[in-house]
């Protein structure tokens, strides 16, 4: 184990009025203690609640208005915050803490410095652990190619963060309407009459995929290439709700996710600001894109003559749509997409992925206990059922790309 | 007046003159000269001319450096045997630092006219001095390298920035 090294120290010379002088060592933990850290001015940043019906306790975002980053902070942490006026020294900041709360974590007010001082929380470029271990390999000609093949791809982006007037615009024009109480029972009743055609169409499957004759691979392709505007259209609609409930849509674009994942994406972070009712219809209008789309390819697949090749594109079509809304709305699958975002907002837990994935990861390596508290229980439940299901995922997609060919 | 045989031992200490031989030391102790600084007493300060380098004979001295208004810092603690101002000794240039006293102390000056009598006249003894010269000098510059680590080390953890997650 690697020591910590002792805090650094100075030592410095102080003259008197006189010739005399003294000589001070200030070591530099004296130092950050008897600093006085000032947060940003009123109207500088926003701070909004939420409450957490796992854990039970409250919690706040912290949005920096200057740099749009946003900072999950708990209660104690909003008590530390609301002191850092540039007159109390972190010292003074401790003992107000334990008046408070009638106890001291030690690490609490350097780990919301290190916080507050990052304060690159939302991140739309995470750097993957697939990226990590190419650059750990850069030596071999192998990994270095796909490294640098991906960072050309990651350096392909398409964005603008101008979007808000055009987001307005759209809202201001209809975009409103999908907001409205009759939009949300159209759609439902679409859904439903969908899934009554699904249901009949399952029947007759395997007549159905042999509407692509001898091309159901290119088929399958055209489907999945078709598919991928609708995936705009769902970022679109992401940044309409964004904009009905009065918050900023960011940037819109489209890039390489990690380098290799083809992606439109729209940065409606603005929202944590708003209601968590806000939130949850922003996050579950996009994806309910899928869920028309869906409905619409199987109402014509199930009216087009059995066999044919449009019965057979509209079907796989709406497979896939509805199979991209279970997706976005499955929380279990360790990409925080859209049920994801509902969940944990729902939990009032929004840092679940992270604090699974390292609890899960301190006790396969020993260096945690297994505990039964309720937290820990909702860790394991979903680092379990995220596993099972990209296990399901991945075989339902076999079977049904083997059952095409076929 | 032959030189007292306690300053010879003292200056087979001094680690510029350890290869010098007995006549060497006889003659090199002729061109030092004494100086007593009390506690607090400031020897020469930052910027001032200065052509001489002197050795700590007893007592220490502080070495500092200008930092903000009436605050310096220390950079050095020099005391028996060892020495300072050799900068200024070699090139002239005004004095990098400021020295004062931390106690009472004692001082040998060699300024630069003594080196170059050093030199006309004993070509060993100089390349011996120079050579551990310029070992002092190596061991210094690590030393300052270590403390401007150690100084940026405090910073960091002064205010608490967090560099790594950058």
């Amino acid at each position: 184990m690697t020591e910590r090294p002792a805090p650094a120290r100075l030592e410095l010379l102080v003259r008197h009025d006189d010739e005399s002088f003294e000589v001070r060592e200030v070591g530099s933990s004296l130092a950050f203690v008897q600093s006085r850290p000032r947060r940003g001015l009123d109207g500088s940043f926003e701070v909004s609640e939420f409450a957490s019906r796992v854990a039970g306790e409250q919690g706040f975002v912290l949005k920096n208005a200057a740099t749009e980053r946003f900072l999950v902070l708990s209660e104690p942490e909003k008590f530390l915050w609301e002191h850092m006026d540039g007159n109390t020294s972190l010292q003074e900041l401790a003992t107000a803490y334990v008046l408070r709360y009638g106890e001291f974590d030690f690490d609490i007010i350097p780990n919301l410095i290190r916080k507050l001082q990052r304060a690159q929380l939302l991140t739309l470029e995470p750097k993957s652990r697939l990226r990590q271990a190419l650059a750990r390999n850069r030596r071999q000609r192998a990994a270095k190619t796909v490294e640098t093949m991906l960072m050309g791809l990651e350096r392909i982006k398409i964005a603008s963060r101008t979007v808000q007037p055009f987001f307005q615009r759209l809202h201001r024009w209809g975009g409103f309407v999908v907001f409205t109480r009759a939009a949300a029972v159209s759609c439902l009743a679409l859904g439903v009459l969908g899934g009554v055609a699904a249901v009949a169409l399952l029947r007759e499957l395997d007549d159905i995929f042999s509407g692509f004759g001898g091309h159901a691979l290119l088929g399958v392709l055209v489907v999945k290439l078709l598919f991928f505007g609708s995936v705009a259209l769902h970022q679109v609609v992401h940044g309409l709700a964004c904009v009905h409930y009065g918050r900023r849509a960011r940037e819109f674009g489209f890039a390489f996710l990690h380098g290799f994942v083809p992606t439109f994406y729209v940065d409606v972070t603005d929202i944590f600001m708003a209601s968590r009712r806000a939130r949850v219809v922003t996050a579950v209008s996009g994806t309910l894109v899928h869920l028309v789309l869906g409905a619409v390819w199987f109402l014509i697949a199930a009216q087009a003559p059995v066999g044919s090749f449009t019965q057979a594109f509209a079907a796989a079509s709406g497979i896939i749509q509805w199979q991209a809304l279970a997706i976005s709305l499955y929380p279990f699958c360790f990409i925080e997409v859209d049920g994801y975002h509902v969940f944990v907002d729902l939990l009032g837990v929004p840092t679940l992925k992270h604090d699974a994935l390292s609890y899960a990861a301190a006790l396969l390596g020993g260096r945690a206990r297994l505990r039964w508290g309720r937290l820990e229980g909702l860790w394991l439940a979903y680092v379990a059922l995220s596993t099972l299901s990209i296990a399901a995922f991945l075989a339902f997609n076999v079977w049904l790309v083997v059952r095409a060919i076929a | 007046m032959p030189a007292p045989a306690d300053l010879l031992t003292f200056l087979r200490d001094v680690r510029l003159f350890t290869r010098f031989r007995e006549p060497d030391l006889i003659a090199l102790a002729e061109s030092l000269r004494e100086r007593h600084l009390r506690k607090n007493q400031v020897l020469f300060r930052e910027g001032d001319p200065g052509d001489e380098l002197f050795i700590v004979r007893h007592g220490s001295v502080l070495v500092s450096k200008a930092i903000k208004g009436r605050v310096e810092q220390v950079l050095d603690r020099v005391r028996p045997a060892d020495f300072f101002g050799e900068m200024s000794l070699l090139d002239g240039s005004p004095r990098s630092a400021t020295v004062q006293a931390e106690a009472d102390a004692t001082l040998l000056a060699l300024n630069r006219s003594g080196l170059q009598r050093l030199t006309d006249t004993n070509p060993h003894a100089a390349a011996a001095f120079f050579s551990a010269m310029v070992n002092v000098f190596i061991e210094r510059l690590r030393r300052s390298t270590h403390q401007v680590a150690e100084a940026t080390r405090w910073g960091l953890e002064a205010t608490g920035l967090d560099v790594e997650s950058r």
